[in-house]
Formats: structure tokens, sequence, C-alpha cells
């Protein structure tokens, strides 16, 4: 392969990752905008029952939130050229991510202990339409984990430089992304569902 | 070299390739061979609505146990159909054509060495491929393929007590689904990043060439809406295999009071309709976009009209995701919903209009070559307007109350969006042969084929019209139990015998491509004259295009027959490539 | 049997190759190319294309004489009246938009097929003749939406309360119709899948006191000419699609949902026998929705009469307290 072939290569992916990504949110967006008509829709009988939201879903709000935030700044402190901060930074980010994780698991307990299911014949819409929404964005955020894990290898190789943080700055756009998702879908849930 | 190493170029270079034109090839393959079990299954439901209840020995041979004596059984009738369907709209259609050009094109026409993911691209079509087989499968299992329609209506497709088709087939039917949207949006997101980013220097966006135009709308159209698709099937998936409720209330079936309630049938076809309308463009639009290339290249003038050409197919793009109502006027929709989606389904027909008009003004006074691929084009333009003018009577709320599901439907759906994208999907296979595969497609099977399709694909369908206005309904297995449908089956066999000629006129076709890919006339670089970069390209393939740089681009690519104050061509020939660079005094465009 | 069809399958490739393998020597001893349409070829295609136009406009011509006839006979409603119009004044705009654009598009094919002689005319945008185009048919959809909607609102609203009608619940499941009419009270009983229950095969609810004069008909039902008839469906299983062709009417039916639609019956099935010049003639009400094996086969049987007629028959049948 020429030298002239990899530059181009390296110009290829500069120019289209964050694109490929943005797009892919897009098409991520439709999805939970068609979930979340369906509920409006199925509401509109009025049948609605109330759930109560578990508190475990607020903390698990702002643990997202400041993920989101240690994650900033991880980026900052790469651009600045302080990598030791960065890696712990990351680190701390994926820790959040992983207990944002567990909290949501926490809330579904807690659901499950005052009857509210998922599926089966004690299930309502509305009880599945929450299980539904919450499980599928954490399908969405394994996949930022994954990402998250990669970024962070390459910290703690210090790959990253001022000049070459493509990676994670696509791997950031996306955390960021999942953060403002669920936040959505926390407000939708509290003023729709419950 | 060692046999080893050889072995893993021969996957690399034909299977998990990553270069856009074997990505494309494999695309059209694949589509063809689904596209052809398409075709036979219409082939064999058909024998069955001309004359129905007798025995054939083919419906025995393909059929087997589904067809006792020859003769298939009612629920059988419903899962071919059922399967025809999904496969043209999808995987023949949508993954076939699209798949296939933009893949072809999208690089070549704009100048890039490939599409802004090659590794997405390549999942893409094994997503595809891996979608088309368990859709195969699903042919095989107990009950039998979905049944449901293509459409898949709840209840009708959540409960396996309604029809043994809603069983495992209908699982099936969902995952292969579920993976379809995947393949199809890795694709979309490749075809829009690649266009939006990697133009050679001086493609500016309004030097594009009109199919990546129609690539270009087709996947945000593809991205706005298979997503919700996908939600949509996920719900159905929950509430088959999970007991939820999202679209079952209320249900009596087979001797007892299911346990679903609160859910709503209507909610299942207002998410499916959101995708299944802007379907139809994503199956329409890229066929445009291939005729507009080839009827200017072909009447060797510029296309008539190129602003207007994508002002229209982005009206028609933006239209199509607030029209989806029509296909639910009789869904019990509030009335005044039910005019809101006639206003703006009708307004549809104005971009069409221009369309057609433009392509008519684009032949007056051209000079024009009739290659297959412009028969098909032609071909194209005309049943765009056939299948157009009925597409008033059904966007009318008021008049498709009668003429609802009847096969006044069937032939215009047929007719507008399965002919008209067929054709300009030939009309593609034909022109870009020789980019493809390096050799030249036969002219005179190319023509036959083209004179026996278009007979046939009339004569199939524009009876249609008539069946639909004496009532008849589709996704009727026979119309003999209603006497007053009695005289219908004069017009059922003339129907049928067309379309078994029309299946044989289409192995001409799948003859003369496969004997051309191998052993066809060697192709030059650029056998249609065209203006287009792809035709820069040297005819053999590797990964990048394009030996040394990339070319530039100067000018718009429809310079035909340009001609200077004398009135003589400016390059001395009637085409004259993007690559060459503006004269002075000369202004781009069509100026 | 098999074997043959595969043999001649066989041959018939073999012998397709080697005859194309011969035409393109043969092309390339003369110094042609096979792929190159020469100038008379295509000539000859712009011919055909424009003979095409007759042989098209004459398969259309034909099939209108054949199967036209075969229609619908009038509208059996009042409103279906002015769908009929509708219907006829959309054909009447879109007709000669089909013949007309097709005539001009064949005739190009012929009359500017290739000529070396000929060079093609550069042009390629005009505001003008873009303008005429988008406005000309913008006129004609607009009447076309005006009158349109004009219909479907007059169809879609509901009888008036206080006016004279027939009340009439039909439900469907997989593959039958169960017809119900309001009764003396003019009212109809709730019902519910839950009570559905031997007998009671629709679920109508025994506690409800307007159930008691309801009354039930299957195989057929009658209308009395003249009267609006205000239709409530329901489904008991899956979706079917209640449609009375003859009657310009139809309406799906929804499990879980009550659909709505009316119409005034105006010509009696004795007199539509007349009109038909079919003593056979019914009108009918078919099912119109995929639902399962059977639906090609889910109908019941309508009958208009006159009031004392439908009075007396009404008289005969059952009530469901009985
Ligand atoms: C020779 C070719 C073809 C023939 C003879 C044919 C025939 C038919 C017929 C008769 C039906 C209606 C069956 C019924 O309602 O009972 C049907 C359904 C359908 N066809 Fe085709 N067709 C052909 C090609 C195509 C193509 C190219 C497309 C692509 C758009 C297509 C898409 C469909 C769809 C979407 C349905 C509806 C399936 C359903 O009701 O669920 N067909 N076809
Ligand atoms: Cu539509
Ligand atoms: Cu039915």
């Amino acid at each position: 392969m020429s030298m002239e072939n990899i530059n181009y290569k390296e110009e290829v992916r500069r120019k289209t990752s964050k694109p490929l990504l943005w797009i892919g949110i897009v098409s991520i967006i439709m999805f939970f905008s068609g979930l979340t008509s369906a509920v409006v829709v199925s509401q509109g009988g009025g049948s609605f029952l109330k759930i109560d939201l578990p508190f475990a879903f607020t903390i698990s709000t702002l643990i997202i939130i400041a993920s989101s935030a240690a994650f900033h700044f991880g980026l900052i402190s790469v651009k600045k050229g302080n990598l030791a901060i960065a890696k712990i930074s990351v680190l701390v980010t994926l820790v959040l991510g992983l207990s944002f994780i567990l909290t949501q698991f926490l809330g579904w307990v807690a659901l499950y202990e005052n009857e509210v299911y998922a599926v089966g014949s004690q299930s309502t819409q509305e009880s599945s339409y929450l299980y539904l929404l919450t499980a599928l964005h954490i399908a969405h955020l394994l996949g930022g984990l994954i990402s998250l894990i990669v970024v962070l290898v390459k910290t703690i190789k210090e790959r990253y430089s001022v000049d070459n943080m493509l990676g994670m700055q696509v791997s950031i756009t996306y955390w960021h992304f999942l953060g403002g998702l669920w936040i959505y879908l926390f407000f939708f849930l509290r003023y729709i569902i419950a | 070299m060692s046999a080893h190493h050889h072995k893993e170029d021969f996957l690399f270079k034909y299977v998990f390739s990553t270069d856009h034109k074997m990505i494309s090839k494999q695309f059209l393959v694949t589509g063809f061979l689904m596209g052809f079990l398409g075709l036979v299954m219409s082939t064999l439901f058909r024998l069955q609505l001309g004359w129905p209840g007798e025995s054939f020995e083919v419906i025995d041979m393909f059929m087997g146990s589904w067809a006792e004596d020859g003769v298939m059984s009612p629920d059988k009738y419903l899962a071919l159909v059922t399967m025809h369907g999904t496969i043209m709209v999808f995987f023949l259609l949508t993954a076939g054509l699209s798949g296939t050009f933009s893949n072809l094109l999208i690089p070549l026409q704009i100048g890039a060495r490939d599409m802004a993911s090659g590794f997405l691209n390549m999942l893409s079509y094994w997503f595809f491929f891996l979608s088309s087989v368990i859709m195969l499968i699903s042919l095989f299992v107990e009950g039998g393929a979905a049944s449901a329609g293509w459409t898949i209506y709840p209840p009708l497709s959540a409960l396996p007590q309604a029809i043994p088709g809603s069983g495992a087939g209908m699982t099936l039917w969902l995952v292969a689904m579920a993976i379809f949207i995947v393949s199809s949006l890795l694709g979309s997101l490749n075809y829009i990043v690649t266009i939006f980013n990697l133009r050679t220097v001086g493609m500016t966006m309004t030097r594009m060439p009109l199919t990546i135009w129609a690539f270009l709308f087709t996947a945000i159209i593809g991205v706005l809406s298979f997503p919700v698709l996908l939600s949509c099937a996920l719900l159905l998936i929950f509430d088959r295999s999970f007991g939820t409720s999202f679209y079952l209330s209320d249900i009596y079936i087979g001797g007892q009071v299911l346990e679903h309630s609160g859910g709503s049938p209507i909610l299942f076809e207002h998410l499916f309709w959101f995708l299944g309308h802007p379907e139809v463009y994503i199956v329409l639009l890229p066929a445009l976009g291939i005729t507009s290339e080839i009827i200017s290249t072909m009447t060797r003038k510029p296309i008539f009209g190129y602003r207007a050409m994508i002002g229209s197919m982005m009206a028609i793009g933006f239209l199509s995701f607030i029209v989806w109502g029509h296909h639910m006027f009789l869904t019990g929709m509030n009335p005044f919903l039910g005019s809101v989606f006639t206003f703006t389904t009708l307004l549809i027909a104005i971009p069409s209009a221009v369309k057609v008009f433009n392509y008519l003004t684009t032949l007056w006074k051209g000079n024009i070559r009739f290659t297959p691929a412009t028969l098909f084009s032609i071909g194209l333009v005309s049943t765009f307007i056939t299948g157009g003018v009925t597409g008033l009577v059904l966007g009318d709320s008021a008049l498709d109350i009668n003429v609802h599901d009847t096969y006044f439907v069937v032939g215009h759906f047929h007719i507008v969006m399965g002919l008209s994208a067929i054709f300009g999907m030939f009309a593609g296979v034909y022109h870009w042969f020789p980019k493809l595969f390096g050799r030249m497609m036969n002219n005179k099977l190319g023509n036959v084929h083209f004179w026996l399709t278009i007979i046939c694909a009339y004569g199939v369908f524009f009876p249609m019209h008539f069946l639909g206005f004496a009532g008849v309904p589709r996704r009727y297995y026979t119309n003999s139990e209603f006497p007053m449908f009695d005289n219908m089956i004069d017009i059922n066999e003339f129907i049928s015998m067309f379309a078994i000629l029309a299946f044989f006129a289409q192995l001409i076709f799948f003859f003369n491509f496969v004997y051309s890919a191998f052993r066809g006339p060697r192709a030059p670089q650029n056998p249609w004259k065209g203006n287009t970069l792809e035709w820069t390209a040297p005819v053999e393939h590797f990964h990048g295009n394009w030996y040394g740089e990339i070319p530039h681009v100067y000018r718009w690519p429809y310079d035909y027959s340009k001609v200077d104050a004398n009135g003589d061509y400016v390059s001395g020939e009637d085409y004259i490539p993007q690559t060459v660079p503006l004269g002075d005094n000369e202004k781009d465009g069509g100026h | 049997m098999t074997i043959i069809v595969v043999v001649a399958i066989i041959l018939l490739v073999i012998t397709g190759s080697q005859l194309l393998k011969i035409a393109e020597l043969r092309a390339k001893s003369k110094g042609e190319l096979i792929y190159e349409v020469t100038e008379k070829e295509g000539k000859n295609l712009g011919l055909m294309l424009f003979a095409g136009f007759f042989v098209f406009m004459g398969f259309f011509a034909w099939q209108m004489w054949k199967w036209y006839g075969l229609r619908l006979p009038v509208s059996a409603s009042v409103h279906g009246e002015s769908i009929d119009f509708l219907s006829d004044l959309t054909y009447f705009i879109i007709t000669p938009v089909f013949i007309l654009t097709h005539a001009i598009l064949l005739w190009f094919c012929y009359k500017y097929a290739y000529s070396s002689k000929r060079k093609a005319v550069f042009f390629s945008h005009s505001n003008k003749l873009e303008l005429i185009w988008t406005t000309v048919p913008s006129i004609a959809l607009t009447v076309l939406i005006l009158i349109g909607l004009n219909t479907w609102n007059n169809t879609m609203a509901p009888v008036p309360e206080e006016t004279e009608h027939v009340l009439l619940e039909v439900t469907s499941q997989q593959f039958t119709w169960t017809a119900r009419y309001a009764g003396e009270d003019k009212k109809l009983g709730r019902s519910h899948v839950t009570l559905i229950e031997g007998v009671n095969a629709t679920g109508i609810d025994k506690e409800d006191e307007n159930s008691n004069d309801d009354k039930l008909v299957k195989g057929e039902f009658h209308l009395p000419v003249g009267v609006p008839v205000q239709f409530v469906f329901r489904s008991l299983d899956v979706i079917h699609s209640a449609y009375m062709p003859h009657f310009r009417a139809q309406m799906n039916c929804v499990p879980g949902l009550k659909t709505q639609f009316n119409f005034v019956p105006k010509i009696t099935t004795k007199e539509m026998k007349k009109i038909t010049d079919n003593e056979d003639f019914e009108y009918i009400l078919l099912c119109n929705k995929i639902c399962g094996a059977a639906h090609y086969n889910m109908q019941m049987n309508i009958i208009v009469e006159s009031q004392e007629d439908y009075d007396k028959w009404l008289a005969e049948q059952k009530t469901f307290g009985e």
C-alpha cells in the first residue's frame, strides 16, 4: 500500500468519523421518537395508570450527568496535555457508567417490589413501556461502554494528544448523547407514565 | 505466493470485500436471486387465481405438502402472497436496487476511492445476506411462512390461533426484518456521509449527477423512517412472545378470551405506515435518479430542469413523511385527520407531475439512442404516469372508501412502484453493466426482454383496475365464493396468462446477464459517451477506483450537445466530461 | 418429466450461448461493435415505440369495451352518488392526462430517434415552462381536493340522534358476520368479549336493560329503503373490514374499538335486480381486510326493501331476551 493511500485513508477517517456518528444518532433519535410517540398514542385513550417512579432513577440521572462531566474533563485534560488526569477522568467515567446501569437495575428491582411487572398477565401497557424504554436505553449504553473501554485503554497507553484525539471526541459525543437521551426519557417517563 | 495466502485473497476479494464495487455486485446478485424467488411465487399464486382449484403439476413440484394434489391451500396462498410482497419490496427493490446502485455509483460519480467506511458497508451487506437467509428459512418452519400480508397487521400477525403462519414463520419474519433494518441503516449512513464529505475537488453539490441526489434523498428518508419500523416491530415481538399488550385488546379467539387488554392495533398501523409510505419512495427515488441520468445521456441533451428535479425529489421526500394516513382512512380515524391526509397526499402529485414533464421536455429535440437502458427508462416514464394518475383516485379519501384494498390498489401500486422501480433497476443494470462487470450485455436480447416485459407488465396489471371497479377485494384466495364475481374469471385468466409469459421473459434477462458477465464482449471505458466521473475510471476493478490522483471536476454533468455561438459543438463532440475545464466565456450549469 | 425439462433447459442455454457468440464474431468480422445501436435499428425502435402508443391505447379501449361493463352498478346509497360523481370527475381529468402524456412521450421517441445528421438542442431549463407545469396541476388538484373533502365530510358525518334512523351493530369474527338491531328502545345493549358464553356468541351484556329487545341476525340483514342506517362495527378477534361495495361503503372492524359508518339505501333489492337485469342479484357485505385462511369467504347478504316489508321481517326476528 502506497504512502498516498495511507494518507487518503487517514483523511477519510478524519472527515467522516463524526458525521457517521451524527447520522447514527439521528437514527437512534428516530427510533426513540417512534417509541415515545407510541406511548403518547397509547395514552390517547386516557386510561393510563400512574406508576411511582423509583427514586433510583433520579439518582441514576445524577450519575449519568456526572459521568458526562468527568468525560468532558478528561477531554480537556488531553487537550492541555495532562494525560495523568485524563486517565483518571476516563476511569471515573467508566465507573460512573457502570454504576448508572447498576442504579437502573435497582430501579427495576424497586418497581418489581411494587408489583409493577414488565411482561406477563399482570403487566400493563404503561409498565411494559417503562421497562422497555429503560432497557433499550441501556442497550444503546452498552455500545457507549465498549467505546469507553477502548478509549480508556488508549488513554492508558497514551495514544491521545492534542492533535490526535478523534476517537475520544467521537466517543464523548456519543456518551453525551446517551446522557441527553436518558434525561429526555426520565422526564418523559416522569410526566407521561409516572 | 503460498496457496494459503491465495485463499485468503479470495476470501477478502469476493466474500468479505470492503470494496464498494464488489459489495455492489453482491447486493445485485443477492437481490436478483431473492427477486427471482418472489417472481416464482407470484407465478404460482397467479395459477391459483387464474384457474382456481385446478391442479397443476408445477404447484405440486414447488410446493409439495403445501399443496395437496397440486392445489395450494388458502393459508399457503396467503403465505406466498405475503412472502412475495415482502421479498419484492424490501429485498429486491430496497436492498437490491438501492444497495447495488448507491454502492456502485456514489464513490465513482462523486470521485471517492470508496465509501466512508468500507467496514460498515461490508457489514451492511452481510446483515442483508443473513436477513435473506432467515427470511427464506421461514418458509420451511412449522405452520409455514408469515401469512398476514406484507403489512403484518396485528392481531392477525400476533396470534398463531388466527392463522398458522403467525407462529414460528412470523417470528422469523420479524427477526429477518430487524436485521434487514440494521443493514439498511448501515448502508444509508455510509451513503449520506460519503456524499457530504468525500466529493472530489470541484464536485460541488450542484454539480452532482441526479443519481447521487436521488440516492442521497433515499438514504435520508431511510435513516428517518426505518428506525420507526424497528420500534414498531419490536413492540410486536414483545406482544407475540412476552405477553405484553401494546397492540392487543379485547380479543376472543379459538373459544377463549385472551388476557391482553388496553392495546390498539391502530397504533401498529400508524407506526408501520410512518415507514411504509416513505418506503415507497425509498424504492422509487433511486429508479427515478437512474432514469434521469440515462435519459439525459441517451438523448444527448442536458436533463431539463436540473434544479426542479432536485427540488421535486426533495418535496416528494418531505411530503412522504406526512401522508402515511392515506393507508388508514377507513380505520375509524377522525374524519378531519382524514381530510388533512387527503390534502397532503394529493400535493405529492405536483412534484411528480413536474418530474414527468421534465422527462418529456428532455426527450424533446433530443437525439435519442435506443439501448435497452433507454427503452426501460422510457418504460419507467410510462408506468410512472399510468400508475401515478390512479394515485389521485386512491389518495382522495372519499374515493378510497370504495376502492380501498381492492384489486384497483394492487394494479396501482404494482404499476407505479413495482414496475417503475424494477424498470429503473433493469435500465441501471443494462447501462452500468460495463462498469459492474467490464463487459457488455447483448442488445438484441435486451430489446426482446424489454418488449416482452412491458407488454406483459401492462397485460398483468392494467386489467386489475377493472377488477377493482367491480369491487373484487385483494388477498382473496379465489373469487368463486361470490356469484357477483363470476364474470371476473375471464379477466383473471387473462392476467395469469400474461404473468406466466412475464416469468419466461425474465429468464431471457437472467440468461443475458449471466452469459454477458462471463463471456460478453469486453467493454470500452466509456461506451455510452457519458460525462460523469465513473466513465473516467479504468474498466478493470481495483480498490481505489483511479490510478494516480482522483480526477478534478470543473462542470456539471449534463453538458451534452453544448454548442458555441457558431452552432458547433464546444468540445468538437456531443459530450464534455466533467473533468474538462470550462473554456473562456463558458458558463457552468444549464446556462 | 423433470429430467426432460432439465435437459431441455441445458440445451437451450447452450444453443443461446453459441448463437450469441456467433453474432458477436460476425459483427467483429464486419468491423462493427455488437453493442452499438445502428441508426436504422434506432429508427425502428422509435417507430415501434410510437406504434406502441396505438397498441396501448387500443388495448385500453378494448378493455373498456370488454370489462368496463362489469363494474359495480349505480350507487344504491345516497352519498354514493356524490362519490360516483367525484370518481367520474377524477377520471375525466386523469384519462386525458394519461393519453396525452403517452402520446407525447412515444411520439418524441419516434421523432427524435438518433440521426447522425441532427444535433440535439441544448435546452436545460425554462422558468416559464416549469411554472406552467407546476400551476396547471395545482389548479386541477385544488378542484379535486375541495370537492373530495366536501364529499368525505358529508359521508363521514354521523346520523344526528334526532333523525329517524336504523341503528345497527355489525360484529365480525373469523369468518362470519353478526348483525344486531337496536330494537324498540333504539339503544344497543353493552357488549364485551369477556361476556361471550354459549349461545351469547358476541358477548352481549344480559344485565344491561337495553340488551333485551336487541335483535341478532346472521346470514342476511334487512334495511328499509330511504331511511338512514347508522352502523357500528366491532370485531371479536382480528381486524376485518366491512365492505358493502354497492353502497360505496366500507369501514374497518377493529378489536377493542368501535367504528362507524352510515348511509341511506335508496334502491331496493327488487329494483336493483331489474336495473342489473339479473334475477339473482343480491347486495352483499364482504370482508375486505386479510383476516385468515377463509378471508375469501366471509359474507352476509343485505336486503333492502320497503318499510312495510322490513317491519314485517323484523317483527319475525327473535329478541335477545327471548
Ligand atoms: C410478474 C410480476 C408480478 C406479479 C404477477 C405480481 C402479482 C401480484 C398479485 C396478483 C398480488 C396480489 C395478490 C392478492 O392480493 O391476493 C401481488 C401482491 C403484491 N405484490 Fe406483486 N406481482 C409481481 C411483481 C411485483 C413487484 C415487482 C413488486 C414490487 C413492488 C410486487 C409487490 C407486491 C406487493 C407489496 C404485494 C402485496 C402483498 C400483500 O398483499 O401483502 N409485486 N402481486
Ligand atoms: Cu402511502
Ligand atoms: Cu374477515
